[in-house]
C-alpha cells in the first residue's frame, strides 16, 4: 500500500491507519539502499551515548559518557562521585582507631584488606608492630578477603560478556569466604576485624579449620571455572586483543595490581616491599604478555591460586604458636577489655582511652599493601593531636579507571563492559 | 678490579656502567648501596644527593620519618625536579605512586598547601616523596606531562582543595558535581557538616506540580 515516491529508496509517508505488513510492496528488500545517503560531517555522524550511572554492568554508580562513530568509540569520559562520601574528610574528624570502620565501606568487596592497610599506617605512624600470630591471621583475612574480591569480579566481569552461569558459582564460593569472616568477626561484609596492635578477641577454635576446608575445596571449583572459560571460543574472541594496555603505558597511567601485571611489568608489593610476614611465604606473581583483557583474567584467576598457597603456608607456620595477638605493651594499644566489666582501674583505663584515644608523635607516614586491584595505600599526617591531621586514601580502582578513555578509543561499543570489568573497579572504593 | 657496585639497586635495575670518573672516587663505598635509600642520615639518601648536585637552589627542606625521605622542593620547580628524578638513569624514581595535597591552614604561615608526589622507583624499589607548597591562589606545575596518571589525581586534588596546576589539559572537579558552589571540602576552614542543608525542600520547587490522571489533587 506504501508506495514509493520519485525519490528511490523512501517510503512516502503514509497517512493510511491500516497496518502496513510490506507485503504488497513492490520493492521492499531494495529500499535500504544508501546510494541517497547524504554525506555527514564528523560532528554530525557522531552520536552521544550516555552509559549509566544505573546501569547493571558499571559495577555500581558509574557514569560513561561515550562519543560514538557507528560502533566506535571516539571519546569516552567516566563521570565518578555518584558514591562520594566524603570518606577522607570523615577521617580528618575521628580518633584514629575510630576510622578503621569507615576504610570498610570504600572497597566494601574486600574490606578486610582496607582495614589492614588503614591499621598498618596507624601502626608506622606511632611505630607499633603487631605480635607475630597477629601478623599471620592478618594475612589470612586478607588474602582470603583477595579471593573474595576476585571472585566478585570474575562472576560480574563474565556476566558482563555473557556468561551468566559464572556469577552463579563464584557467589556460591564467596559465600564460604563469607562464613569465615562470620565467624572470625561477626560481620560478613563490613568486618571492620583489624585493630591497631591485632586482634583484640581470641581466634574461634573452629577457624583455622575452617580456611582449611576451604583451601581444600577450592583449587577443584575454580579449575572448573577455568574449565568453563579458558579456553571457551566465545571468551577468547570477547577477551583477546581487547583492550591492550602497552607496557609504558601502564606506567604512564600509574596503573597498579593485574592491570599493571597483565601488560608484563613485575610490581607487586608483597614482593618489591615485603609487609607483614610475605618475606617468609613462598609465592609467585603471574605476568601477563600481551596487556589484553584474556591477560588479565589469567592472572588474576593465577593470583587465586597463589593466594591458597600463601594461605596454606600461613596456617601450617602459625600452627601451635602462643604468642600474644595483641601488642599491648604499648601505650598506643587499646588496653586488654579484660577486668573491665569487674575492675574500675581497668574499666577507667578502658574508658579514658576510648574517650580520649591517643597522641602519635607529629609526622606523617604512608603505608601501601597489594590490595586485590592493586596498591592500596594510605597516607596519613598528623600534627600530634587525636584526630588525623590529614587522611588519604590511596585506592587502586580511581587510578586505574583514569586508563578506561585510553582503552575505549577506537574500541567497539559491545567491548566498553568488557573494558569496565577488566579494570575491576567497586565504585565504593572509586568516589571514597 | 673487584666490582664497585655489587648491590646496586636489585635485580630489576638497568645495568648502567659507572663512568670511569665515578670509579675513582666511589671505590671505597658504594654510592648507590641500597641501605643508603633507608640511613638514618637523610644527606646519604642517593636521589637527595643528585638533587643537591643538579639543581641545588630548588631544595626548601628535608624531612626524614620512620623510614621515608620527603624532599621539600621550591613550587616552580615541581615538575624539573620530578622529571629529573624520572629520567636519572639511577635513581629512575619512574612510577607515580599518589598525588595529593594537605591543607597546612592550622600548622603553618605560609604556605598554606603542600602538594605532595609520592614516587616509586620500579627498578630500585624505593619510595620518595616529594613536596611542594603553595599558597591560595597560586599555580602548581602539573605532573600530567609526565604521567597521565596524574590527570585524575590532580583533578581531585582540584576538586577538593581548589589547588591549581597549570599544564593540566582538562581541570574540572573530578568527585563532586561540575556546578557545585560551596567550596572546596577538604579545605580545614571548610565545616565537616557544609554550609548547610542542600537547598531542596518542597517550597522551592523550581517545576510547577501538574495535574495528572493519578494524582487527582493536581496543584500548581
Amino acid at each position: 500500500m506504501s508506495a514509493t515516491t520519485d525519490r528511490p529508496g523512501m517510503l512516502a509517508p503514509t497517512t493510511d491507519t491500516t497496518p502496513d505488513f510490506g507485503v504488497d510492496s513492490t520493492d521492499s528488500v531494495g529500499s535500504l539502499s544508501i546510494s541517497n545517503e547524504v554525506a555527514l560531517s564528523a560532528s554530525e555522524r557522531q552520536m552521544t551515548l550516555n552509559m549509566g550511572p544505573q546501569h547493571p554492568s558499571t559495577h555500581g554508580v558509574l557514569r560513561v559518557v561515550l562519543k560514538l562513530d557507528g560502533e566506535v568509540i571516539t571519546d569516552c569520559d567516566p563521570v565518578i562521585g555518584y558514591l562520594h562520601r566524603g570518606t577522607e574528610k570523615l577521617g580528618e574528624a575521628h580518633r584514629y582507631s575510630q576510622i578503621v570502620p569507615w576504610t570498610d565501606r570504600t572497597d566494601y568487596v574486600a574490606a578486610p584488606m582496607n582495614n589492614l592497610v588503614c591499621v598498618m599506617a596507624i601502626e608506622k605512624l606511632v611505630d607499633v608492630t603487631a605480635p607475630e600470630l597477629a601478623q599471620y591471621w592478618r594475612v589470612i583475612m586478607s588474602e582470603l578477603a583477595r579471593i573474595a574480591s576476585h571472585l566478585v569480579w570474575l562472576g560480574t566481569h563474565a556476566l558482563d560478556i555473557g556468561a551468566l552461569s559464572m556469577s552463579l558459582y563464584c557467589f556460591r564460593e564467596r559465600e564460604l569466604i563469607l562464613d569465615i569472616f562470620e565467624t572470625f568477626c561477626g560481620a560478613r561484609l563490613t568486618t571492620n576485624m583489624m585493630e591497631i596492635g591485632g586482634f583484640s578477641r581470641p581466634i574461634p577454635e573452629n577457624l583455622p579449620g575452617m580456611v582449611r576446608d576451604f583451601c581444600r575445596i577450592f583449587p577443584e571449583r575454580q579449575a572448573e571455572y577455568a574449565a568453563l572459560l579458558s579456553a571457551n571460543p566465545i571468551w577468547m574472541a570477547r577477551t583477546k586483543g581487547v583492550g591492550v594496555i602497552t607496557p609504558e603505558a601502564a606506567i604512564s597511567y600509574s596503573l597498579t595490581g593485574a592491570c599493571l601485571r597483565g601488560s608484563g611489568i613485575n610490581y607487586d608489593v608483597r614482593k618489591a616491599m615485603p609487609y607483614l610476614v610475605y618475606d617468609r611465604l613462598d609465592f609467585e606473581v603471574p605476568l601477563g604478555q600481551h596487556g589484553d583483557t584474556y591477560d588479565r583474567y589469567l592472572v588474576r584467576m593465577e593470583e587465586m591460586r597463589q593466594t591458597i598457597k600463601i594461605i596454606e603456608q600461613c596456617l601450617d607456620q602459625c600452627e601451635g604458636m602462643d604468642t600474644p595477638l595483641m601488642a599491648y605493651e604499648s601505650p598506643y594499644v587499646i588496653p586488654p577489655h579484660k577486668g573491665t566489666m569487674t575492675t574500675a582501674e581497668d574499666m577507667q583505663r578502658h574508658f579514658i582511652w576510648t574517650i580520649k584515644g591517643f597522641n602519635p608523635p607529629i609526622g606523617e607516614a604512608y603505608a601501601a599493601v597489594e590490595g586485590p586491584k592493586g596498591e592500596l595505600g594510605v597516607y596519613i599526617v598528623s600534627d600530634g593531636g587525636p584526630l588525623p591531621y590529614r587522611f588519604r586514601l590511596r585506592h587502586p580502582d580511581f587510578v586505574n579507571l583514569s586508563v578506561l578513555p585510553h582503552m575505549a578509543q577506537g574500541a567497539m561499543l559491545a567491548d566498553i563492559v568488557a573494558l569496565i570489568g577488566t579494570i575491576d573497579i567497586v565504585l565504593g572504593s572509586v568516589d571514597r | 678490579m673487584t666490582d664497585p657496585n655489587p648491590t646496586a639497586a636489585g635485580a630489576l635495575a638497568v645495568a648502567e656502567p659507572v663512568p670511569e670518573t665515578a670509579l675513582a672516587v666511589a671505590a671505597p663505598a658504594d654510592p648507590w648501596a641500597r641501605e643508603l635509600w633507608f640511613d638514618a642520615d637523610v644527606e646519604k639518601h642517593p636521589a637527595l644527593r643528585e638533587l643537591r648536585t643538579a639543581m641545588p637552589e630548588v631544595i626548601v627542606d628535608v624531612v626524614r620519618f620512620r623510614d621515608e625521605t620527603t624532599i621539600h622542593v621550591r613550587r616552580e620547580a615541581y615538575r624539573e625536579v620530578c622529571r629529573f628524578l624520572r629520567d636519572h638513569p639511577r635513581i629512575s624514581l619512574n612510577f607515580l605512586s599518589d598525588t595529593t595535597a594537605v591543607d597546612m591552614l592550622r600548622l603553618r604561615e605560609s604556605p598554606r598547601f603542600d602538594v605532595v608526589a609520592l614516587l616509586y622507583s620500579l627498578p630500585n624499589r624505593v619510595r620518595l616523596r616529594i613536596k611542594a607548597g603553595c599558597d591560595d591562589g597560586e599555580s602548581v606545575p602539573s605532573l600530567t606531562p609526565l604521567w597521565n596518571g596524574a590527570n585524575w589525581l590532580e583533578r581531585e586534588i582540584y576538586d577538593m582543595f581548589g589547588i591549581v596546576f597549570e599544564g593540566h589539559p582538562n581541570l574540572r572537579r573530578m568527585l563532586l558535581p561540575d556546578d557545585w558552589d560551596e567550596g572546596h571540602p577538604l579545605r580545614k576552614d571548610y565545616p565537616l557538616r557544609g554550609w548547610g542543608e542542600f537547598p531542596v525542600s518542597n517550597a522551592e520547587r523550581t517545576v510547577g506540580r501538574v495535574r495528572t490522571r493519578w494524582s487527582g489533587r493536581g496543584a500548581s
